[in-house]
């Protein structure tokens, strides 16, 4: 997937500031360690995005499948 | 990669009117067709669990859409499925309206499923059939690594008119959203969770009574699924080995 790449651009000053950060750490580019970084958040958001609320089944919801399952037969 | 799901449906319909099936038919062509013959019970539930977990019905103890009189949900399955697997790899992964839980479970979509997952009318099958095929073709814009999408319809619509002529004009509609589908992939799954027959000739019958919404129940559950594949290496024998099928497409 990495060999497929494209070029984006970021203020001057932050990829100075991400330079200096990552000076005698393993990452060796300002590319790599934003790819990381932005790896990491989206992760983390699409985490939070899967983890449906079990509130948007309300009640009102439950006894209405409840009532389809008796109607088809499913219950007795 | 897009995999179909029809609840319910059998290749004793599906041949005698594949001329009017162009769709299935062209896929038959093009791929591979088998059987796969439930070795337990054939239950939607516990079937489409094991198709997109990997897990037989015994491993998962996955049986039925409530217990103790209480509906379950997607957090209170404690499996990992094929989207769940590949999502993590970084995929883009979507599912759409799978009926192991009530309402269906959809992956990363906004759906509202048709009469909660259990379309009675006729309206209703309708309204699944345009609703769900516009929201996969939503998805299938956005070139997704997989999709899989499960119709319902096709189960009730054989529970009310087994060895009647709408059964066929119900399979004839859906392969219409078939050939829609199939327009945006070239690896594909089609496949059933159990076939179906005369309600009188059902081993195990599926409803606690003989009357669904008040009508005479005239099919039922059987236990020979349909599996249509087209450039998918892996072989599919059992309900599960869908979910390994998958995931050696991806190499993970």
């Amino acid at each position: 997937m990495d060999r497929d790449i494209t070029t984006i651009s970021i203020p001057k000053p932050l990829a100075e500031k991400i330079r200096t950060r990552i000076q005698g750490t393993g990452f060796r580019t300002v590319s790599s360690y934003i790819t990381y970084v932005m790896r990491q958040v989206l992760s983390k958001v699409e985490e939070k995005e899967d983890a449906k609320p079990r509130e948007v089944f309300t009640e009102k919801d439950e006894a209405e499948v409840k009532a389809r399952l008796k109607s088809l037969g499913y219950l007795d | 990669m897009l995999v179909i799901g029809l609840d319910g449906a059998t290749w004793k319909v599906i041949q005698p009117n594949l001329e009017n099936l162009p769709n299935i038919k062209r896929l038959i062509r093009e791929g591979k067709a088998a059987t796969v013959i439930v070795k337990g019970k054939p239950l939607s539930v516990p079937l489409w669990c094991s198709i997109f977990s990997g897990k037989t019905p015994e491993e998962h103890g996955h049986e039925g859409f409530m217990i103790n009189d209480q509906l379950l949900h997607r957090d209170d399955i404690h499996l990992d499925f094929i989207w769940d697997t590949l999502a993590k790899k970084g995929y883009k992964v979507f599912a759409l309206n799978i009926p192991f839980v009530l309402p269906p479970y959809s992956f990363r979509v906004q759906y509202k499923p048709v009469g909660y997952g259990l379309p009675e009318t006729e309206e209703e099958w309708s309204e699944e059939l345009e609703e769900v095929t516009k929201c996969a073709r939503k998805i299938l814009e956005q070139k997704p690594d997989l999709l899989c999408v499960v119709y319902t319809l096709l189960d009730r619509v054989q529970h009310y008119y087994w060895g009647e002529k709408e059964v066929a004009e119900w399979y004839q509609r859906v392969d219409v959203k078939i050939g829609e589908l199939l327009k945006y992939d070239t690896k594909v799954i089609v496949l059933s969770d159990h076939g179906f027959c005369d309600f009188n000739e059902a081993k195990i019958k599926t409803l606690k009574r003989a009357v669904m919404n008040g009508r005479a129940v005239k099919g039922d559950h059987h236990e020979e699924a349909v599996i249509i594949t087209k450039n998918i290496f892996m072989p599919i024998k059992e309900s599960e080995d869908v979910y390994y099928a998958i995931q050696n497409e991806f190499k993970v």
